[in-house]
Parts: C-alpha cells; structure tokens; sequence
C-alpha cells in the first residue's frame, strides 16, 4: 500500500514548483514571445493547451501502467496509484477539451467539431471519467481494484488513437505539436509549463494516492498483530493483502 | 479579410482563466481531502 503515513514533503514541493514554473510559463507565452503569423495573439492559446495535452495522455498512461502492475503483483500501492492517476488524467482531459474549445471558436468559427482528434478524445473523457464513476460505486475493494484495473487497460487503447487520429484521418485540428512542427520562438514558454504541468500532477497524484491509501485502510481494517496473520486465512481472489 | 485572426486576447484571457480555476480547484480538493483522511485517520475512524 502506497504509505498513508508519509510525512515526506516532496509531493508539496513538486506541485509548489510546479506552480512557479506554470506562472513563469505563462508569462513568457503571454508577454514575451510573439504572435503566431495566423493566428496572432490567439495561438497564445497553445502554451497551456498542448502541455495539457501531452501531460492528460502521461497522466493516464501512468494509470495504465498502474493498472498492469495491480494486476501482475496484486499489491494496493498500485491500486491506489491507478486511482489517483485516472482521475488527474480525467481533469486534465476535461480542461484539455475546455481550452480546446476556446481556441476553436475564433479559429474555426465553431466551439466543437465532431472531428476525429476531438471526438477520440471525448471518448477517452467518457471512458475513464465512466471508470472513476465505477470506482465509486462498487463498495468491494477488491473486485473494485480488479475491475477497475481491467477497465483501464481497455479504455487505454483509446489513448494512442487520440494521439495519432490527426495522422490517420483528414481533422481539421492541426497535427501534433512537437519541437519539429513548431517554430523556436515558441518552444521554451511550451516546455516550461509542460514541466510546470508535469511537477503539478506528479506531486498532486502522490497525494491523491495517500488520500486512496488512507480511505482503504479505513475500508480494510486496522492490520492483523502478526501472531493472528499467520493463522488467518489467505484472501479468497488473491488480491487482498 | 487577411485572413489573420484579429483580437483574440479575450479568449486567450478565458483560456487561461479556465486553466487556472480548474487547476487551482482540483489541487485544492486533493488537498482537502489529504487532510481530513488524514484527520479522519488519527481519531481513529
């Protein structure tokens, strides 16, 4: 089980880093670097849309990763984990859509489009934003880790089709945005807050995840004196600790 | 029509705006509730 108990302070320096590095970010893209040739101030946009992006698909392909590990050890840490990943992933998905949309609408005269880059990525909101809401429902915690765990690998394959549906298909989003597409003006307010983003949801899912461990230990019970675990009977799905 | 986006900062205002309120509100959810598990935890219940 991730430790419930940690007094360590490095979740609250990430997510404090975090914040520094999103202000400094912000200011640079706002301030300093230059309107793009198109869209002018408005591609301005893009400094917290794309590390957004990039950071909704590293949050939820940690839950994935979280997910196989639960599944491969049957150790609650990862457990724990894969909740606190999904659901950052999910919020940063929603706001992924939200500033998407705002970005939309003085470019594409529209706040959405049922192109194949957004509607992927409504499916990929729907599908964990439905795991979480399954999560919640299910008072087991054991048939809850597992079938939550299996839910995300499955809803997981969604997530590379997100990335490369606006290679696949005709989209009327532009194609990804990578040091390669982009012009150098623009990269460091990007990577700035692309680590803001990342320092902020690292240190907010190790938080996340004490939250999960302290609410299962209150679901499992204080642990057996170790006299009495040893004679006690093995957990009947082998997921138990 | 140039066909360069004209204006704009009132939607680059709301984008960041958005971005900061959920952001700020989902950090400060984790954090409430890291601290009452952890009060909860204490009492004992």
């Amino acid at each position: 089980m991730t430790n419930p108990n940690s007094q360590s302070r490095v979740p609250q320096v990430l997510v404090a880093g975090g914040v520094v590095l999103l202000l400094a970010g912000s200011f640079w893209g706002l301030f300093k670097a230059p309107g793009e040739i198109f869209m002018g101030d408005v591609q301005r946009i893009m400094y917290v849309h794309v590390p957004t992006a990039w950071n909704a698909m590293l949050a939820l392909s940690f839950a994935f990763v979280c997910a196989v590990a639960f599944l491969f050890t049957n150790s609650w840490k990862w457990d724990n984990r894969l909740e606190a990943g999904m659901e950052m992933g999910v919020v940063l998905s929603i706001l992924l859509c939200m500033q998407g949309a705002i970005w939309a609408k003085p470019t594409w005269g529209v706040w959405w489009d049922w192109d194949p880059r957004l509607t992927t990525t409504a499916v990929m909101v729907f599908a964990f934003g439905g795991i979480l809401a399954l999560r919640n429902a299910v008072e087991d915690p054991v048939k809850r880790a597992v079938w939550s765990s299996v839910a995300c690998i499955v809803a997981f394959a969604d997530v590379p089709i997100v990335y490369f549906s606006v290679k696949w298909w005709n989209s009327l989003h532009q194609a990804q945005s990578s040091p390669a597409t982009v012009s150098k003006a623009f990269h460091w307010p990007l990577r700035i807050n692309a680590f803001g983003i990342l320092f902020l949801w690292i240190g907010l899912v190790a938080l996340r995840s004490r939250v999960a461990a302290l609410r299962l230990r209150g679901e499992l019970g204080p642990p057996l004196p170790k006299a009495a675990e040893a004679q006690a009977p093995a957990p009947a799905s082998g997921g138990a600790p | 029509m140039s066909g360069v986006v004209q204006g704009g900062w009132e939607f680059v205002i709301a984008a960041y705006v958005v971005s900061a309120l959920i952001l700020t509100g989902y950090a400060s959810s984790v954090f409430f509730r890291y601290r009452s598990e952890k009060a909860r935890a204490t009492r004992g219940g």
